[in-house]
């Protein structure tokens, strides 16, 4: 903190104390982990990392009402097929805004799948995609995708909370395969409530890592994906 | 990190709780305030980490993260909504239309302090709108971001008499959940939270016809 003498921004130093340090304490952490078992059930690789990256679609999706307002403006979601919707919540009849279950119309926003791919990409926050996403089936190159699983609830210990979503993969492909990148996709739903508006924008990447090291699945063997939330770590 | 084998779940759950990597946090935050006397010289510029989210703030980031509804085919909200923020797991709509959400933020200064919880709900003493004694002038509040992070600011003037000092700052969120009534008005429910709260770490002292502009950024990417 400093008492100064400046005329606006002009001349005015700026106090040590207002500089980024770099040394922040965490208020927010996301975990990525992946358990790798072979043929047999046996768990053979344990990996955990810091997970780093929100996407440009994900930012766009937290706003808040206000900046929509300010401005003027829509935010454009992009989905992994590349194509694109016109985000711009507001209040009323028309404005289309992420759907919520209700009674009677079925257009669910939704997690769709936690992805993983064989590929890499510098920017994150820029990604639409995985660079080389690696298909469900039982193919050559291919995992076999089960449903992702969703919190219960969120669980709180002390001052922390936290949620965590996993999904398994199974490796019938018949050869080791290799997963290098993986992302949350959403299936995303705009619409208004009297349903004169609607908008399926597909499914979006959210949230975007790159393993530290690519991890190898063996034949016959899986990998679970968590991904852990947690606020005051 | 590569661990040792694990043979039971129990060891696979213990790794899902985060407390046993040290390097840098995936999301940063700070508050930077900026206070300007009545002749518009700078005379305070303050800058601190935001230390404390709560689990409003989660549960609101789960939106876009895993969405409103639990999958595909089930007509029901996620937990996590219906259990932190109390929002119904499925809002009446009347004949077959439909039900959206959308949320919009609020920076809130108070001049008390309290211990931080997940659960709070409000400051310890919000300081009110107006230009009476004790009352800050909330000016328009606006949202900017970049690729990665999202930043808030307010400016509130001292319209009173008196310096006023704000020692707590919030961020609020309301969350709309919108739909079509029993007569067929579109209407919406509010659910008001508390996103953030943090004290400064010295107060903030705004002089008679001061402005102050207070300012948090949340960078979703480390």
């Amino acid at each position: 903190m400093m008492i100064g003498k400046g005329n606006n921004d002009i001349n005015v130093d700026i106090p040590n104390d207002a500089y980024d340090t770099g040394k922040d304490i965490p208020t927010f952490s996301a975990y990525l982990i992946a358990i790798v078992r072979d043929s047999t059930g046996k768990v053979i690789k344990v990996h955990k990392q810091k997970s780093h990256s929100s996407t440009a679609n994900f930012i766009g999706l937290l706003l808040p009402l206000t900046w929509f307002r300010n401005t003027g403006s829509s935010f454009t979601m992009t989905n992994i097929n590349n194509g694109t919707c016109s985000y711009s919540p507001n209040i009323g009849l028309n404005p289309e805004c992420i759907s919520y279950p209700n009674t009677y119309m079925n257009r669910p926003t939704y997690m769709a799948t936690i992805q993983v791919g064989s590929g890499s990409q510098p920017n994150p926050s820029s990604a639409i995609s995985l660079a080389a996403p690696i298909a469900n089936g039982s193919g050559s190159g291919q995992l076999i995708y089960y449903p992702p699983l969703l919190p219960a609830t969120a669980t709180v210990s002390g001052n922390s909370v936290y949620f965590y979503i996993s999904q398994e993969f199974s490796n019938q492909s018949g050869a080791t395969i290799t997963v290098a990148e993986v992302g949350i996709v959403l299936q995303l739903w705009l619409t208004n409530v009297n349903n004169s508006n609607y908008t399926n924008c597909g499914q979006v990447l959210v949230w975007y890592d790159v393993f530290s090291s690519p991890i190898s699945v063996p034949n016959g063997g899986g990998i679970a994906i968590y991904y852990t939330f947690t606020v005051n770590p | 990190m590569v661990a040792p084998d694990l043979v039971s779940e129990d060891d696979i759950a213990k790794l899902i709780m985060p407390d046993d990597l040290s390097d840098e946090s995936a999301l940063k935050t700070y508050i930077e305030v900026k206070v300007y006397d009545k002749e518009g010289h700078l005379i305070q510029h303050h800058r601190q980490p935001m230390r404390s989210l709560t689990q409003y703030f989660l549960a609101l980031m789960s939106i876009p993260i895993i969405g409103t509804y639990t999958g595909s085919s089930a007509n029901q909200a996620q937990s996590i909504l219906t259990s932190l923020f109390g929002l119904p797991s499925q809002q009446y709509t009347y004949n077959y239309y439909s039900a959206n959400i959308l949320w919009d933020w609020s920076l809130v200064l108070g001049s008390g302090t309290q211990s931080f919880s997940p659960t709070l709900t409000s400051l310890a003493a919000p300081i009110s709108n107006g230009t009476g004694a004790g009352e800050l002038y909330y000016g328009p509040f606006g949202v900017s971001y970049t690729a990665t992070s999202i930043t808030a600011t307010i400016t509130v003037i001292n319209y009173s008499a008196s310096t006023i000092t704000i020692t707590e700052i919030g961020l609020k969120a309301t969350i709309y959940l919108q739909y079509q009534n029993s007569s067929n008005q579109t209407t919406y429910n509010t659910y008001n939270f508390l996103l953030t709260y943090d004290t400064f770490s010295t107060p903030i002292s705004l002089p008679p016809n001061g402005i102050a502009s207070f300012q948090i950024t949340i960078t979703f990417t480390g």
